[in-house]
C-alpha cells in the first residue's frame, strides 16, 4: 500500500484482537491501517489460544468440554462476546488462525471438542483450547510410569523446575526439577527468555545444551523446558533436541517476556504485511473528529507530532484497561480513551473491587467494558453512538477474559468477526 | 508446649522494643524479645520515615522538640546507614500564615534546633517541583530514615550481645504470682504451638498495643491509638524532606524516601490498634494536600497507602489526639498500680527510640539493683562503619554496578538482586515472603511484586523445600499482602498494573488453582473496609 492512498479501515491497537482483525481485513481486500502504541499483550500471554478455561468463573474444575460449555454460556450471558460471534464463527477464527500458523510452519494443536491441560510455569494445569506443537508433549491428561524431568538455568530469574516438579508431584504426577548450566551461558552477563531463545537458534549452543541434559534424563519419559526453543523454527529445534534425548520434550510457558507469544505476534505482523496492510507503531491515537455519527479523523502523536489520519472505518482494538484503551481516575471516572465511548462499569470506586486479590469473582472494575450492538458497533444507550467503529478484544463489555481464561479466544474470535459488519471491498488483493 | 527462663522478657519488635533489647543485651541482661509478627510489624513499619528535627513540635511541644534534636544528633552518627541526609524545608505556602515562620523560629532556637531561612529561590534551585508560591523557607536538619533497616540493625546486635529475638510469637496472656509479673504465655504461629517464658522482669514496649498487654495483668493503661494514613508517589519529587510552617496538621509534610516520595498523614482517633479502615477520604485529603505543595502531584502515579497507629498514652480523656503530648512515657507498675515485675514504655516517636530505650534499661538496672552505663549512643549499629556514610538514592544502583549485577535482579524496581534475596532467606531467616520484602524491599516499586513475588517464591522453594502447598500459600501471602495497600489507591497507571499483574498470575501461571490452602496463618491483616462515609466536620 502507498503511503498517499488513504486506507479504508484504520485498526487501532495492535494487542491479539487488532492484529487478527488487521490480518483478516487485510486478506480480503481492505486497504488497513493498523495504528498501535505498543504491541499489546502478546509479548506476555502464553502463546496458547485459551478459549474457556472456567466457566462459571471461579469453578475448580476446569471446563472439560469447550464446545458444551460455550453453548451454556451463550444461553445465559447474551452479552458475552462469545454470544455476538456464536460458536460458529469462533470456529471458524480459530481454524484459520490455526492454518496460518501451520502454513507458517509452527502448527497448533486443539479444538473445541477438548481442553488441554498443560504445566505451567509454577507447575499448575492451565486449561487451554489451542497450543503449540511445542507444548504437546506437556500434556498432563497423560501419566508417566517414571518422572518426568524439568530443566531449568541457572540463573534464570523466571523458571524454578524443582517448584514445578513439586506441584505436579502434589497434583499425582512424576516429575522432578534439575538446573543445568553450560559454558556459553557462564560467560552471559544475563540470562534471561530472549537471550535464551537466541542462543538456542545457535547449534553451538543447542550441543553445550544437549551435553549438558543428557547425563540428567534417567529414565524420564518427557523433559520439560522453558519455552525457549527460538523464535522462528522451533519445531526443528525441537526436533533435534528430541532426536538427542530419544525422548519427546515441551515448551512450557514463561513469564513476560514470552517467546512463544513472540512468535504468534510474528506471524500476525507477516501475514498482515503480506496482504499489504500498513503497521505503524509507536503512535499513540489522541483525539478523533467526528462529523454527525461518523468518525471522519483520527490523530495521532508520536515525537511530538499530531498527524490525522482519514478512514472510511474505524476498528478500536485497544485492549480495555489492560491494553489502556479505558483509563480510570480517583474520582471514579472510566473512560474510553480513543472515542470517549460510555463504557460499563461500576461508578462508585467503593465497588470496584474485593478485599481478597484472588476473589473468586473476579473485580467489578476489570469488566469495565464497551457494550456493542451484534455489528460490534459502540452502543449509547440502546443505539450505536458511532455508524463506522467497530470496537473489538478484550476491551468489551459482558466478559472476565482473565477469570474466564479467555483471553486469547476472544480477540481472535472478535478479530475474526468484525469483517463481517464492514461493507465488502471491491479492491484486489494480493494475498 | 515449650518453657524458657530469661531474665528480661520484651514485648513488641518495633523500634522501641529493639532498642530496648539492644540496650538489655548491651547492658549484659539474658533477654528475650517476642514480636507477634514480624520485627516492624506495627506502627514502625507504617509510619511517615522521617528522622525529626524536632522543627514539627518546635511551638508546640518544646519538650519533644529538644528530645528529637539531642536524638537527631545520635542517631546520624550510629546509623547513618540508615539515613538519608536530605535535610528538611519548612515552608510558608498561600494556604498559611506568614507570621507563623517567625514564632517557629524562635521555637526552633529555643530547642537548640538549627534553623536558617533561605530565599524562595534558593529553595526553587533545590528543589524545582515545590509550589512557586511558597513565601518563605526555613531550613532544618530533618532526614529520611529506613526504619525497616534500623529495627533490623538493632535486633541484629542484640543477638551479637547474645539477646533472643523471636518472631512470629504473639503473646496471649502474663503469668502472675500474686501481685507479680512472672512471664507471659506466648503462641508461636509457625509451629503453632504455645511456649511459657518466665522472667524476672517484662518490659511491656507493645506501642499501640500496650494497653491490651498491661490489660493482661489487671493494668489499666490507656492508649488512644491515633490512626495517620499515608500514601506513596512513583516519584522522588523532591530530595529534601518538606513540612509546611504551620501548627501540625493533616497531609502537611512529604518525605522522600528511597524511590518514592511519601505524602502524610492524618490522625483519627481509633478503637483499637489492629481494626480500622482506610477511607477513601482520607487518600484524597492527602492528594489535596500534597498538591499544595508540589502541584501536580494528584495526576502522578500512586503506588501504595497504608495507616499506622500512633501510640498515644493518656491519663485522661483528651478531645483531638494531636493535642495529646508525644514525648513518651514510662509507667512503673510497681508504684503505680503496685504490681511488679512489669513495666510499659510507650508514647513517643520513631526518632527518640533509643533514648526511650535508655531509660527503660536505667529503669531496669534500678530493679535489679545493678549499676551499668549504657552505650548505646556511642555503639554505631552494624554495618556503619564499612557503609561509610549516609545512604544516597544512587545507592543500590551502584552496588549492582559494582557488582556487575544486572542479570541477577530479582526486583527490578527496587533493584533486590537475586544474592539479596537467597541471603534474606537463608541469614535473615525469613518466614513469608514479606519478611523478605522488608529485609530487601521486595515488591515495594512500581510493579508492587508482579515480577518478584514469583521468583522469590521460586527461590524460597529452592532453598528451604517446605511442602509446595506452603510455598503456593506463601505465594497468595504475599499477593494478598501488596493487595492490602494497593486497594485504597488502585486507578489510572496502577490500576492497569494489577490487571498485568493478574494476567500474569492467573492467565499464565494459573496461581489460583495451585494445590493447597488459599492462605497461611502468616497471612497479612488486612485493613477493614472502609466506611466511604466523610468524617464530621470535613467535606
Ligand atoms: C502515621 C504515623 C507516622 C509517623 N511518622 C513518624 C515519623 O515520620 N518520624 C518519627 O520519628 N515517628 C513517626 N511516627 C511515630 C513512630 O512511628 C512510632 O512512635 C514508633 O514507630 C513506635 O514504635 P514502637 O516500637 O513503640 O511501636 P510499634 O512499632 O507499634 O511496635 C509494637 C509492636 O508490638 C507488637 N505486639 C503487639 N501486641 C503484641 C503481642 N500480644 N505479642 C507480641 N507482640 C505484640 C506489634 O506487632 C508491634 O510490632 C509516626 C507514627 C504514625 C502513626
Amino acid at each position: 500500500m502507498r503511503m498517499n492512498t488513504y486506507p479504508d479501515v484504520i485498526v487501532i491497537g495492535a494487542g491479539l484482537s487488532g492484529l487478527t482483525a488487521a490480518w483478516q481485513l487485510a486478506a480480503r481486500g481492505h486497504r488497513v491501517r493498523l495504528i498501535t502504541k505498543g504491541w499489546g499483550a502478546t509479548h506476555w500471554h502464553s502463546g496458547c489460544i485459551d478459549v474457556l478455561g472456567y466457566f462459571p468463573i471461579g469453578n475448580t474444575p476446569p471446563v472439560s468440554l469447550p464446545r458444551e460449555t460455550l453453548a451454556t454460556l451463550i444461553a445465559n450471558m447474551p452479552e458475552h462476546p462469545y454470544a455476538l460471534v456464536g460458536i460458529e464463527r469462533l470456529e471458524a477464527a480459530l481454524d484459520a488462525f490455526a492454518t496460518l500458523c501451520h502454513d507458517a510452519g509452527y502448527p497448533l494443536h486443539g479444538s473445541l471438542d477438548s481442553q488441554w491441560l498443560l504445566p505451567s510455569a509454577v507447575g499448575a494445569f492451565r486449561p487451554t483450547c489451542l497450543a503449540p506443537e511445542t507444548m504437546m508433549a506437556g500434556d498432563l491428561s497423560r501419566h508417566d510410569r517414571e518422572p518426568m524431568l524439568i530443566v531449568g538455568f541457572e540463573r534464570l530469574n523466571d523458571f524454578y523446575p524443582e517448584l514445578i516438579a513439586a506441584n505436579l508431584i502434589k497434583q499425582g504426577h512424576l516429575a522432578r526439577g534439575t538446573l543445568v548450566e553450560t559454558p556459553t551461558l557462564r560467560r552471559q552477563k544475563a540470562i534471561n527468555t530472549l537471550v535464551l531463545a537466541r542462543l538456542f537458534e545457535q547449534a553451538t549452543f543447542r550441543a553445550e545444551f544437549i551435553a549438558a541434559v543428557k547425563p540428567k534424563l534417567g529414565k524420564a519419559e518427557r523433559v520439560g523446558i522453558p519455552a525457549v526453543l527460538g523464535f522462528d523454527n522451533a519445531l526443528a529445534i525441537k526436533a533435534e533436541l528430541e532426536k538427542a534425548f530419544d525422548r519427546p520434550i515441551f515448551e512450557i510457558p514463561t513469564v513476560p517476556p514470552s517467546v512463544p507469544g513472540m512468535r504468534l505476534h510474528r506471524i500476525l505482523t507477516r501475514a498482515i504485511e503480506r496482504a499489504g496492510g500498513d503497521i505503524r507503531t509507536g503512535m499513540q491515537v489522541v483525539a478523533a473528529d467526528t462529523k454527525g455519527d461518523r468518525v471522519t479523523t483520527i490523530w495521532t502523536e508520536a515525537a511530538a507530532r499530531r498527524v490525522p489520519h482519514h478512514a472510511d472505518t474505524f476498528v478500536l482494538a485497544t485492549g480495555g484497561i489492560l491494553g489502556g484503551g479505558i483509563t480510570t481516575t480517583y474520582t471514579g471516572e472510566v473512560r474510553e480513551v480513543v472515542f470517549g465511548l460510555p463504557v460499563n462499569a461500576p461508578t462508585d470506586r467503593m465497588a470496584w473491587l474485593y478485599r481478597d486479590v484472588l476473589d473468586e469473582r473476579g473485580h467489578p472494575i476489570f469488566r469495565a467494558g464497551i457494550r456493542v450492538n451484534s455489528s460490534f458497533r459502540p452502543l449509547d444507550g440502546e443505539t450505536p453512538r458511532y455508524t463506522n467503529v467497530h470496537v473489538i478484544g478484550t476491551t468489551l463489555d459482558g466478559c472476565e477474559p482473565l477469570r474466564e481464561r479467555s483471553f486469547e479466544g476472544i480477540a481472535i474470535a472478535t478479530g475474526f468477526a468484525v469483517q463481517d459488519a464492514l461493507p465488502t471491498t471491491n479492491h484486489s488483493t494480493s494475498a | 508446649m515449650r518453657t524458657i527462663q530469661t531474665e528480661v522478657l520484651v514485648i513488641g519488635g518495633g523500634a522501641t522494643g529493639a532498642g530496648i533489647i539492644r540496650d538489655l543485651a548491651m547492658r549484659g541482661f539474658d533477654a528475650i524479645l517476642v514480636e507477634k509478627r514480624d520485627l516492624t510489624h506495627g506502627t514502625t513499619g507504617r509510619y511517615h520515615g522521617l528522622l525529626h528535627s524536632g522543627g514539627r513540635y518546635a511551638v508546640k511541644d518544646p519538650k519533644a522538640a529538644v528530645e528529637c534534636i539531642e536524638e537527631n544528633r545520635i542517631l546520624r552518627r550510629i546509623m547513618p546507614h540508615c539515613l538519608e541526609d536530605t535535610g528538611g524545608f519548612f515552608v510558608v505556602t498561600p494556604w498559611d500564615d506568614p507570621d507563623f515562620g517567625d514564632t517557629f523560629m524562635e521555637g526552633c532556637r529555643n530547642a537548640g534546633i538549627p534553623v536558617e531561612e533561605i530565599s524562595v529561590a534558593q529553595m526553587l534551585r533545590e528543589e524545582p517541583l515545590l509550589n512557586p508560591k511558597i513565601s518563605r523557607c526555613f531550613r532544618v536538619p530533618d532526614a529520611a530514615a529506613d526504619s525497616f533497616l534500623a529495627t533490623r540493625l538493632n535486633a541484629e546486635s542484640a543477638r551479637a550481645y547474645g539477646a533472643r529475638i523471636w518472631t512470629y510469637h504473639e503473646v496471649r496472656d502474663l503469668m502472675m504470682d500474686g501481685q507479680r509479673v512472672i512471664g507471659a504465655v506466648c503462641y508461636d504461629l509457625v509451629h503453632d504451638e504455645e511456649v511459657r517464658i518466665y522472667a524476672d522482669m517484662v518490659v511491656n514496649a507493645a506501642g499501640a498495643w500496650a494497653g491490651k498487654i498491661a490489660a493482661m495483668a489487671g493494668l489499666d493503661v490507656t492508649i488512644t491509638p491515633g490512626k495517620g494514613v499515608m500514601v506513596a508517589i512513583n516519584h522522588r519529587v523532591l530530595n529534601t524532606v518538606v513540612n509546611r510552617c504551620k501548627m501540625p496538621s493533616d497531609g502537611d509534610i512529604i518525605v522522600p524516601i528511597h524511590t518514592v516520595a511519601v505524602i502524610g498523614t492524618t490522625d483519627v482517633k481509633v478503637s483499637d490498634p489492629e481494626h480500622f479502615a482506610i477511607e477513601p477520604w482520607e487518600v484524597e485529603l492527602m492528594l489535596d494536600e500534597g498538591e499544595k505543595l508540589v502541584p501536580g502531584v494528584k495526576e502522578m502515579r500512586i503506588l501504595r497507602a497504608w495507616a499506622g497507629v500512633r501510640p498515644l498514652y493518656q491519663e485522661t480523656k483528651a478531645v483531638d489526639t494531636r493535642d495529646i503530648t508525644r514525648a513518651y512515657t514510662l509507667l512503673d507498675h510497681e508504684t503505680r498500680d503496685g504490681v511488679s515485675g512489669i513495666i510499659t514504655m510507650t508514647g513517643g516517636k520513631w526518632t527518640t527510640y533509643r533514648q526511650m530505650a535508655q531509660v527503660t534499661v536505667d529503669r531496669v538496672c534500678e530493679k535489679f539493683g545493678v549499676q551499668r552505663e549504657c552505650r548505646t549512643h556511642l555503639e554505631p549499629l552494624p554495618g556503619a562503619e564499612q557503609h561509610g556514610g549516609y545512604h544516597w538514592l544512587g545507592a543500590r544502583f551502584a552496588d549492582v554496578e559494582r557488582r556487575q549485577a544486572y542479570g541477577d535482579l530479582i526486583c527490578e524496581c527496587e533493584l533486590a538482586t537475586r544474592e539479596d534475596v537467597e541471603r534474606a532467606i537463608l541469614e535473615g531467616d525469613a518466614k513469608a515472603i514479606d519478611d523478605i520484602r522488608r529485609m530487601v524491599r521486595l515488591g515495594m516499586g512500581p510493579c508492587q511484586g508482579g515480577f518478584c513475588t514469583f521468583r522469590a517464591v521460586g527461590l524460597l522453594h529452592r532453598l528451604r523445600q517446605p511442602d509446595v502447598e506452603e510455598a503456593n500459600a506463601a505465594l497468595r501471602d504475599f499477593l494478598q499482602e501488596r493487595w492490602k495497600g494497593l486497594l485504597p489507591i488502585l486507578w489510572g497507571q496502577q490500576l492497569r498494573q494489577e490487571r498485568l499483574d493478574e494476567f500474569i498470575y492467573l492467565s499464565v501461571l494459573n496461581v489460583d488453582h495451585l494445590p493447597g490452602p488459599k492462605a497461611t496463618r502468616l497471612a497479612p491483616v488486612m485493613y477493614d473496609p472502609p466506611t466511604g462515609e466523610a468524617p464530621q466536620g470535613r467535606v
